[in-house]
């Protein structure tokens, strides 16, 4: 263990493990019987982050606003655009990851794993549980033969599966249980920074919080990093250390969890939180939603000035016509709002 | 709602306002290595207008039981017993269980009286198609429409949905879209035919809880206006608490606990159930940084506990009884039932179901 685990990850004195700055990510939108390029879409428009080892940062946002294709960029199943991805790892300089030839990543490719949304079109379908979880065990000469099989067996018990489902193919599982598959196979390896995008989302809560618990006992074990991208706002309380809140290709807003759920500074923050259902009925109908009307922003063509301007309660005419930039309000605390420090707004309620 | 008629009293007798009544269903598969009993006697029912939601570890046979009624369970999959009672659109009711999976008559019903939103969007849209052309096909199959005006359908079933630049976007394939626009697409496609019931299994955990809470708006005005039931599985109990009428509780294939929607949350009775809610992540739950979860994983999968199901794993457990007696449903009051031998007396037990009241 180096000595980056003493500290508590919230320091902001440590150097982080994975830097984005500036990330831009462009798709072609192709159109009509010759997919003739028609215009692009920006699904990641100038984000900027970092995240310390050993911590725990969530991404949320509407969906289609750029969550998943940031993730993809960083494990470099995308080639960005324009930006820099610059990752610590061992005993090495800093290296930007978005320069990297295949042929370079590789090494990185066992430290960075991504748990992918869709489970079943990330697992092919003609292997065996054994081959998913086992292949990268395999690949890198870690085990092999009935060791291989033990440690899949044993990974597979972690995240509650039956190791007698090892011969299964993925087509014969239920969907949160391909989901865990994929959560196995991302663990293999001992990582360091895992993407994990909507990791959960398939899971009823009891087996929910067993891969919750799962983890972060790693993280403690390990000092595991996390990069959790999640549209459930009560997982993301519970797991992340700090939150960014992302619309259509770019961040708004960056804070501790706490201070985001408690004390939000941007109107979509503050929209987002009050929409978060609550699990008792006697609550239905009650509480004040703040509803989005209007447009759904469009990445390929978004809203002049503030993108969050037609759906905005509090909008201004400043808004109409000046992109608010990301500031740092406080320390380490970013929001991209005119009128961050004049508006009231309101942070998620207590329930029960 | 008013709960005139109960299922379980008279079994023999649905009344018009039950659209769905499952009964016992059983829904097995027959691997190389043994059978696994994926649903092994599940009951439930729906009335029109009504929307009951399905929750239960992940494992325990929503889909199946889903896939079941619409008369798609995959191969090495058959329903070995059980009735799946629907009332058509023309009155007249039919056991889909006994329908030939591969008969005109299902084809007909599906997406055209009972349509599904699938779990998992990316396997179930086609990757060579465009997002248009399949929804275009979908209402063309059930709906006397022309293509043009089937397009103007299409359009405005994903503007319903909150996609942007739809006419543009019917030209868009799927690995193109996000998560949640492809999940969206889907209920485009499900809705687009006004079924009588709707079966959605898992339809918004790709999406923010803002898009969320539009579809959600989305399925209640359809739902007032057409009288469409809504069969919705989820592990969201915010969700659930939000828009169910019903709960059905499911624990290693069969209904644990069902009843209405606030008897579960308050008054629930199962030690599954009460174990589930007790998992939910609580606002300010990091103090105590440790989620509570269920002691002990699934079964063997080709051995399914003796007595309850629940038994290996129960707080409650009750010896020599919960692992050789198998609960019957108990029926707790007019709209809740628990299986769970904690709630029926000594004498009561088994061995037949219908003597219980
Ligand atoms: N391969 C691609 N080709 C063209 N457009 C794409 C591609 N992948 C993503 N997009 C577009 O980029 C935008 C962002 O997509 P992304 O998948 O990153 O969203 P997301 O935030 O993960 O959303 P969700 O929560 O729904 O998963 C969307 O508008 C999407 O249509
Ligand atoms: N083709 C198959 N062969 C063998 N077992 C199968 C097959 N398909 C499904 N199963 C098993 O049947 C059980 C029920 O699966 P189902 O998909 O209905 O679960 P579910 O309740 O929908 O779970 P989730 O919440 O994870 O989606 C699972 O344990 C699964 O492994
Ligand atoms: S800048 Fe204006 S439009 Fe944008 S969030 Fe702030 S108040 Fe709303
Ligand atoms: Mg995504
Ligand atoms: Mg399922």
């Amino acid at each position: 263990m180096n000595s980056e685990s003493e500290v508590m990850p919230g320091d902001s004195s440590i150097e982080p493990l994975l830097e984005v700055r500036n990330l831009h990510m462009q798709f072609p939108i192709r159109r009509g019987a010759f997919r003739r390029t028609v215009g692009f879409v920006k699904a990641v428009n100038d984000v900027s982050f970092h995240i310390r080892q050993g911590e725990t940062l969530s991404l949320v946002g509407e969906s289609g606003c750029g969550k998943t294709t940031t993730g993809r960029c960083i494990v470099r199943v995308y080639e960005p655009t324009s930006g820099q991805i610059l990752y610590k790892a061992e005993e090495q300089e800093r290296i930007d990851l978005a320069e990297l030839d295949n042929r370079d990543l590789r090494p990185f490719r066992r430290e960075i794993r991504m748990i992918f949304q869709d489970p079943f079109s990330s697992l092919n379908p003609r292997l065996s549980i054994l081959q998913i979880v086992g292949e990268s065990l395999k690949v890198n000469r870690v085990a092999s033969g009935s060791e291989l099989e033990d440690r899949v067996a044993s990974l597979l018990r972690r995240v509650g599966l039956r190791p007698e489902y090892i011969r299964r193919y993925p087509h014969a599982f239920s969907g949160g249980e391909r989901q865990r598959i994929g959560i196995a196979r991302a663990l293999a390896l001992n990582p360091r920074l895992i993407v994990a995008d909507e990791a959960v989302s398939a899971l009823d809560v009891s087996v929910q919080a067993q891969i919750l618990n799962l983890l972060q006992d790693l993280q403690e074990e390990l000092n595991l990093t996390y990069l959790f991208i999640a549209h459930d706002l009560s997982v993301v309380e519970h797991i992340s250390h700090r939150v960014a809140v992302m619309y259509v290709g770019k961040i708004v807003e960056l804070a501790t969890t706490e201070d985001l759920f408690t004390n939000p500074l941007h109107p979509y923050t503050e929209a987002l939180l009050s929409a978060v259902p609550k699990p008792d009925p006697r609550l239905r109908h009650k509480g004040v939603r703040i509803r989005l009307e209007g447009e759904v922003a469009d990445p390929s063509n978004p809203p002049s000035g503030c993108y969050f301007h037609p759906r905005c309660p509090y909008a201004e005419d400043r808004c109409l016509h000046e992109e608010p930039a990301v500031r740092e309000i406080e320390n380490d605390r970013w929001v991209a709002c005119h009128f961050a420090e004049e508006l009231d707004l309101r942070g998620f309620e207590a329930i029960g | 709602m008013q709960p005139t008629h109960t299922r379980l009293d008279d079994p023999a007798k649905t009344d018009s306002q039950t659209l769905l009544d499952v009964k016992d269903l059983k829904t097995h598969f027959f691997t190389d290595e043994g059978v696994v009993k994926a649903v092994d006697g599940v009951n439930l029912s729906l009335k029109r207008g009504e929307t009951l939601c399905v929750v239960g570890e992940s494992g325990c046979g929503k889909s199946v039981t889903a896939r079941s009624i619409l008369r798609i369970v995959p191969n090495p999959g058959q329903i070995v017993s059980g009735e799946i009672n629907f009332q058509q659109r023309d009155g007249e009711a039919i056991d889909l269980a006994r329908m030939n999976p591969k008969g005109r008559e299902i084809r007909k019903i599906r997406g055209g009286e009972i349509s599904m939103i699938f779990q998992e969007p990316m396997s179930s849209l086609s990757p060579v198609h465009t997002i248009g052309s399949q929804i275009m096909e979908a209402i063309l199959l059930h709906l006397p429409v022309s293509r043009q005006e089937a397009r103007k359908r299409a359009v405005s079933m994903l503007d319903l949905v909150g996609i942007p630049r739809p006419s543009e976007q019917l030209d868009a394939y799927s690995f193109e879209l996000s998560g949640g626009m492809r999940q969206r697409a889907m209920i485009a496609i499900a809705l687009a035919c006004e079924p009588q019931l709707l079966i959605a299994d898992e339809p918004t955990t790709a999406l923010d809880v803002t898009t969320q809470a539009n579809i959600l708006d989305l399925i209640r005005d359809l739902q007032q206006d057409s009288g469409m039931a809504v069969l919705f599985i989820t592990h969201d109990l915010g969700v659930v608490a939000e828009i169910a009428d019903e709960v059905v509780v499911m624990y290693l294939g069969r209904d644990v606990e069902s009843g209405d929607v606030d008897a579960i949350f308050h008054d629930a009775k199962h030690p599954y159930t009460r174990a589930l809610l007790q998992s939910i992540p609580r606002y300010d739950s990091r103090e105590n940084r440790r989620l509570y979860s269920i002691k002990g994983t699934v079964p063997h999968p080709f051995a399914r506990p003796h007595g309850c199901p629940f038994h290996p794993r129960c707080d409650d457990f009750i010896a020599e009884r919960c692992n050789s007696i198998d609960p019957p449903r108990h029926k707790l009051s007019q709209s809740h039932s628990v299986r769970c031998l904690l709630y029926s007396a000594a004498d009561e037990a088994p061995p037949k179901e219908d003597a219980l009241s």
